[in-house]
Parts: structure tokens; sequence; C-alpha cells
């Protein structure tokens, strides 16, 4: 868009009109803080938030429900008055008229003139409204739209079916004057069509003195001296002793009015000037942090502005703000004044010429603007001497992938609980059919849905079914440490399953992802996930149970799939089949690289199970097994009867 | 309505305290409040019966007491660079809670730990509950501040146990029904 530009030729009307979003499509709260004009189209000199009450009793938008009209009757209240707002808004912003109310009926109200209603602060509209709102509300609530005030004549819009029974209220008599009701194709005129010829062209004049201090090549607008413009001098309006401050004021707004966009904004302007303007403190000036805030250079040199406290005001201000110029003022005398400033601007790097900060130093300030994440730490696996979430792990993720039956069948009694939670939040990635008929998400179900009892799935064989409806997974390999997050520790106070006093449990808390493949809905993807276990002892049974512990509780988190810093590289999983139970499962492809401290531990586990040797138990696991602790003990079980004695501890 | 069985008035129970628990939790760090005294820590029942102090563990991190997690958590709100307190706020999207001891008697009072009064024991059934809640949401840092503010995605599980002070005094409105026993918390 344009930078400032003169005034537009043979013009009738003001070209800006009335307040323009900044933003485009902002709030209420946003175009408050921007330019108001009241019904001449004078900028109002109030500060931004003031707003003079006219803007919404003059164009008239008002509450639309007729209950909200009764009830606020004579008083403003503030439902009512943000309604007001954002009706004007809507007005005032609004495309074509045709198309915004193509359903909508235009009524002209002649008569309220000679009524004694005239006499309220709203010159008597309101209660006008309301009284046609209940008068037409005979048979159903009839409200009204829009509503303007235009000397003589009242408009209004009402839904095309409502019109006749406003328009039925013709000539009934109101406040002691009969009135007139007639529809009309005419469009209801807009606030700034009033604006008037002398605002017009004092609009005109300010926007010409934007156009000469403006330098387009260096994006400058340079409002310094503002006291001693001719222009705005000789013009009435600024004819005060405030002149420098009041001018600042309107030319800022005036100026961000000529971008349609932030970003226009941005680039249009990159520096300002205001110096010499007489400026003890930057209070005087400070909606320029609001209007402009983006801006890079900032000329305050040849003020007054003699401490830091004066500048406070726009401490934390200008985040992109490089270049600051304060020669001329009596602060520069003071010792530190640089160092402070800096503190307050991140991006400030050069002061009166002096470079004080290094684009890298600038960097950092940045990175600094907001609260910091907590510091990331690996694993955290305080699972006692007998690694047991260690081993657990191992074994149940491979398994999960590939044979969920049998991992049912070895960790899961008949008191075991699973259940599933879908965050389902985006599905962008991946979405969340599949899951979300078992979700026992208990926040957005509600704890008392018999939902959360339903998918509350207790016991091995009837989580060993579930599983099998859930897509197949692929978990990445457990010696990619960067792609798990596995916290674990003991806690007491269980129920011993003898029925007994109480046990010791472990909790591990896994996070992490898995490729997913749904062959049913044919997806594929990523999905990061929270897997919770609390593991206990295993009941006594006869056989003796697979495990000395058991899973008590599974709970499993789904969300979507985030990329990891550095996100592992994986085999694309669509031909996996492993949906269907695998009798031999398949060990995972390629050479299992452990660290010592793992196969230690596995070989450890394995001699506590068997009973064999170091030797053989290292040779059962590396084995074809390719140490899956599972597999080892499944070629143990198969080889047994081969092995010599010697492979065996006691029989040394 | 009809009457739950055992079960699920149990499974209810559980639902009801994970919600009461994280409503004022993630309310307290929002609103910028401490959150140390949903820790068995601070409860005289579990110190005299020398239950070990809650094990909190913060990102891979074991944080010693409930306020060293408060003071990580302040330290967290911080603004590097006004040095000024910012917002921190964590978004529930979901909590799902199991109960992992259906009878959980320690610490409790002597009444209950001999289970001698069949009227109390069927009173407190739904009560004595030992649970794990998981938590999962988003967390953004910061709002206020120009610019986009960081925002990751946060699990928390907590292992909740009864608070006896509720369970015997359940009209007083300064307790809290269930302790954090446990916690772990990760953010990524």
């Amino acid at each position: 868009m344009a930078p400032p530009t003169g005034p537009r030729a043979g013009t009738g009307r003001a070209p800006p009109r009335g307040p323009r979003a900044t933003g485009g499509g902002g709030g209420i709260q946003k175009r408050r803080a921007n330019p108001r004009t009241d019904r001449d189209g004078d900028v109002s000199m109030d500060a931004p938030a003031g707003g003079s009450g006219k803007v919404g009793s003059t164009s008239a938008a008002r509450g639309r429900g007729s209950k909200d009209a009764r009830g606020g009757r004579g008083a403003v209240n503030s439902r009512t008055s943000s309604r007001v707002v954002q009706n004007l808004q809507n007005y005032v912003n609004g495309g074509p008229v045709g198309k915004t109310q193509s359903n909508m009926a235009t009524l002209k109200i002649y008569g309220m003139a000679n009524s004694k209603g005239t006499g309220n602060r709203d010159g008597g509209l309101r209660n006008l409204l309301t009284f046609l709102e209940r008068k037409a509300s005979k048979e159903k609530p009839v409200t009204i739209g829009k509503s303007l005030l235009d000397g003589d004549c009242v408009w209004i819009t009402v839904r095309k079916d409502h019109a006749p029974d406003v328009l039925r209220l013709n000539g009934f008599s109101y406040a002691g004057a009969p009135l007139t009701i007639t529809e009309t194709n005419e469009r209801m005129p807009r606030p700034e069509d009033k604006i008037s010829k002398d605002a017009a062209e004092t609009k005109q004049k300010l926007v010409a003195v934007l156009a000469r201090r403006y330098n387009a090549d260096m994006k400058l607008l340079d409002l310094s001296s503002l006291g001693t413009d001719a222009t705005l001098s000789s013009m009435g309006t600024f004819n005060s002793k405030d002149l420098a401050e009041k001018a600042f004021k309107v030319l800022v707004v005036l100026a961000s009015q000529q971008y349609k966009t932030a970003a226009e904004k941005r680039e249009g302007i990159q520096a300002i000037s205001l110096a010499s303007n007489g400026l003890n403190d930057v209070m005087q000036v400070f909606t320029l942090a609001t209007s402009l805030p983006d801006i890079k250079r900032l000329d305050l040199s040849s003020n007054n502005l003699d401490s830091l406290s004066k500048i406070a005001k726009w401490q934390h201000r200008f985040q992109h703000l490089e270049e600051l110029h304060l020669t001329g003022n009596p602060i520069t005398a003071q010792p530190n004044f640089a160092a402070e400033l800096i503190k307050w601007f991140p991006s400030l790097q050069n002061i009166n010429g002096q470079i004080v900060r290094s684009p890298q130093e600038v960097d950092e300030a940045l990175k600094g603007m907001h609260p910091t994440p907590l510091p990331q730490f690996p694993s955290n696996l305080r699972d006692g001497e007998a690694n047991v979430a260690s081993i657990f792990v191992q074994a149940f993720f491979p398994m999960f992938d590939t044979d969920r039956a049998r991992l049912a069948a070895e960790f899961y009694d008949d008191d075991s609980w699973f259940s599933i939670q879908a965050i389902a939040n985006s599905g962008r990635n991946l979405p969340w059919k599949t899951y979300l008929k078992y979700s026992r998400n208990v926040h957005k179900l509600g704890e008392k849905n018999p939902a959360t009892v339903q998918r509350l799935f207790t016991g091995g064989s009837l989580i060993a079914d579930m599983w099998k409806a859930l897509p197949s997974t692929r978990h990445p390999s457990m010696e990619n440490p960067g792609a798990w997050l596995i916290d674990c520790h003991t806690f007491p106070n269980l129920a011993d399953p003898t029925g007994h006093g109480f046990a010791t449990g472990l909790l591990i808390t896994v996070n992490g992802q898995f490729e997913e493949s749904d062959t049913t809905e044919n997806l594929y993807g990523k999905r990061t996930f929270t897997r919770t276990f609390i593991l206990g002892p295993s009941k006594p049974s006869n056989p003796p149970p697979a495990h000395p512990y058991r899973v008590i509780s599974d709970q499993l988190t789904l969300h979507d799939w985030t990329p990891a810093e550095t996100p592992a590289v994986q085999a694309p999983v669509a031909n996996q089949v492993p949906q269907v139970p695998v009798a031999n499962p398949v060990p995972p492809a390629g050479p299992v690289v452990l660290d010592e401290v793992t196969k230690n531990q596995l070989i450890q586990e394995v001699m506590k199970r068997t009973g064999m040797t170091p030797e053989y138990s290292e040779l059962c696991l590396s084995g074809t097994a390719n140490w899956n602790f599972e597999l080892a003990l499944k070629s143990f079980e198969e080889q047994r009867a081969n092995l010599p004695p010697t492979a065996f501890m006691n029989a040394v | 309505m009809s009457t739950l069985t055992k079960e699920e008035a149990i499974i209810r129970s559980s639902g009801e305290a994970a919600r009461a628990f994280t409503d004022w939790y993630y309310t307290q760090l929002n609103d910028g409040k401490p959150i140390a005294s949903c820790y068995v820590n601070s409860n005289a029942k579990y110190l005299a019966a020398s239950h070990p102090p809650a094990d909190i563990c913060i990102n891979g991190t074991v944080v010693a007491t409930p306020q060293e997690w408060d003071s990580l958590l302040d330290q967290q709100r911080l603004i590097p660079f006004t040095q000024q307190k910012g917002k921190v706020k964590y978004e529930v999207e979901g909590f799902d809670v199991h109960v992992i001891n259906k009878d959980y008697r320690f610490a409790a009072p002597a009444e209950i730990q001999a289970a001698t009064d069949p009227k109390l024991m069927q009173r407190t059934e739904d009560a004595r509950i030992m649970m794990v809640v998981t938590v999962a949401g988003s967390v953004t840092y910061g709002g206020k501040e120009k610019g986009t503010p960081p925002k990751q995605h946060f699990s928390d599980v907590f292992v909740l146990v009864p608070n006896w002070d509720y369970v015997t005094r359940p009209k007083f409105k300064g307790h809290k029904r269930y302790l954090v026993a446990s916690h772990t918390y990760r953010a990524y």
C-alpha cells in the first residue's frame, strides 16, 4: 500500500472513511485503540480508549434483542453498549449493504422529531426503538437490526418477514406525535456520509502534512519540530500550547490509517523522528508505541528528556527498535544510560551512533522475550537393582508390535486394567477414527459417563482382544535413546497379592512415538504417545506366573505426532501385517546394537530365569534371539534338553 | 437412576477425584500459585506413618521437595529479558485414571486399618483408593509479549492416595480429597 499521500482531487468526501481496522477483522478491544471520528468526521482528540459516546448514539447501532432492549431501557448497560460498538463496527466495516442485508428490509420512520422524546441524549432513538419492538412483537418477537437517526428521519432494518409487523404501526402515536413508517429501497446512510466539509478539509490538510514529512527512500516519517510547522500552526484546531503533542497524536493515527495491514505499515514506516519537539517525558507521545510498535529507528534528539524514568513508559515496547538517537537531551550526561536502555529494548544495537550490542546479543535477547521451558533431561530409570523396568520395557514394545496376544498373556492377569485416551485435538497428521470409540478421556467424557466403565478393559484376555482391533504399530528401536523418554521409580503401598500387607509398585512412564498402519482404514503415519504402567508383584499361581511381576495398570495416551528435534529416520511401515497373532515372531531385521550395560542386564535376567551360566546365557541371547529377551527364553525352552550340564550354574 | 455396582462406584469415584484434583492443580499453576500443599509431604498423618516423601520427577530430574517444584515453576514463569513474571498456561486436553489399590489403608485412622466397623468400611469403600492419573495437554510459555510464544505438549502422571483428614471430616472445606504420592512430569 502506498505511503501517506496528498489530498485526493475533487473529493466531496474525506478519503479515509472512519476508523479502519489496522489488522483487518480484529476484535472490539483492538479497535478501541484506534482513532474515532465523531459525527463531524473530526478525529477525536480524546485518549484512545475514551471515546465520546457520540459514535454509538448518532450512528445509532443498537441492541438487537427486544428483551435486552426492554431490560436496558433508559440506561446503556455494558452488554448493550458493547453490542452497540459491535453493531457500529459491522456497520462501518460492512461490505455492500445489499449483500449484508439481503434478507433485511430497510424502513424509514418520520414523526419522532415532533415527539416529546427528543430531549434525550441520543435524541430519543433508544426509547423509540424499544417502543417499536414492543408494539410490533404482538404475534412473534420482532427485533430491530441496525438503526440510525438522521435529522428528522429514523432508519431501521428488520428481517423481511418482520417488516409487516413494524409497518402495521404506521400512524401510531409515539410520545404525543404520530409516526409515519414506510419501507424504502434506499440505502441506509453511513455515518461518514455525513462528514462535514470542514472536517474533510482538516483531514486533507493533515494528510498533506504527512505526505510532505514522509521520506519514502528512508521509510522515515519525520515528525520533528511540529511546533513550528507552518501548516499546523495555521490550523485553528491546533492553535494551542500543546500543539506538538496534539498534532503528533493525530498524525500518528492518520499515518497508521494509510496502510491496510500491519505488515504494510511495518514495511512502510520503519523510522520516526520526534526531534526538537520539546518533549520532557515520552508519555506525551506514548501512543507511538501502540500505533507504530514495529519501528526500527527512532530519533528523539534535541528534546528535554533528562532521566531514564522519562523514557520508562516505553520500556519493553518497540521490540524491533535497532537504532535510537538521544543527542541533545540532558539524559546523555548520565553515565550508564546506554547500558540501561539496552535492557529495555531487545533489538537495540545503536545509540547515538555508537554500537552498543552485537547482532548475536540481540538474538539472545529476543529469545528471552518469553518464559522458557524447563530443561529436558534424558530418561530417568530408578527401578532398583533388578532393572525390572528396563527389562520390561525392552520386552514390551517389540512384542506389542509383533505379538500382542502373547504379550497380554505373559504380563497381564485377570485384574489388569488397560485403557486408551486419544487427545484428538487436530488429527491433521492422522485421523483419530479408529481410536475414538475406545477413547477413555475422562476429561472429555465426564466422570459420570457410563463410557468410562465400558472403555476400561479388565483382564488379559479382554485386553488382548481389544489390542487386536487396534492398528498395528512399530515403535522405534530401544537402541535409539533419543526416541524415548522413560521415567521410572518404585513406590510403596500397593496391595500385596497374597492379601497381607503392602507391596512395592513400579511406576513407568514412557513418552515416545510409533509408526502406525491401519490396514482397514488404509491410514499410515506417526503418533506421539505417553504410556503409563503400574507394575506390581504377580499373584501366586500354579503353574507359577511367567514373570514375578505383572501389569496392574496400563494407560495409553495418544496425541498428534510432533516432530522430535532429531527425528529418527525410519522405513515405512506399510507392509507390516502383525495384526494376526504370529506364532513365531520374527526378530527385528538387522543386527541389534546394544550397549554393554543393557547386555549385562539381559544376561543377568536370563541367568536368573534359566539357571544357566553367564556364557551360555549370552550365547542364548546373541544367537537367533538377537538380544530379544523373550525369544531367548523361548529358544532356551526349546533347546533345554540338548544343553550340556555345564551350561547350568548349579551343575558346576 | 440405577444404582452402581461396587466396582462402578469405585470407578466413578476415581473419575471425580481425578477431576477435582486436576481442576485445582492446573488452576493453581495457571494462576501462578503454589501447589506444594497437595503432596503427601506436608500431611501429618502420612508423616506420622513414615510415608516416604512424594517422588517428584520433572523432565527427568528428581526434585527433592514440593517447594523445590514450586520454585522451578516460578523460574519457568520468568521472562529472561525483562526479568518479569510472565504467564505459563497449562491446558488440560485429557486425563485418564485407574484405581491401583482398591483397599488402601496406609496411614488411615486406626478403626479403618483394623476394619472392625463394617458400616464405616462400607461408607469409605469408594474413598479408600489409590489411583494413577495420566494427564495430557499443552503448555504455552507467555502470552502478552510480542511474537509467537513457545508451545509444548505435556504429560503429567500422578499417584494419588486418600487424604484421611478428608475421609474422616468430609465436610471440612479446607481439605483436599487426595494427596500426591508420586509425580512424573514431561513437557516436550
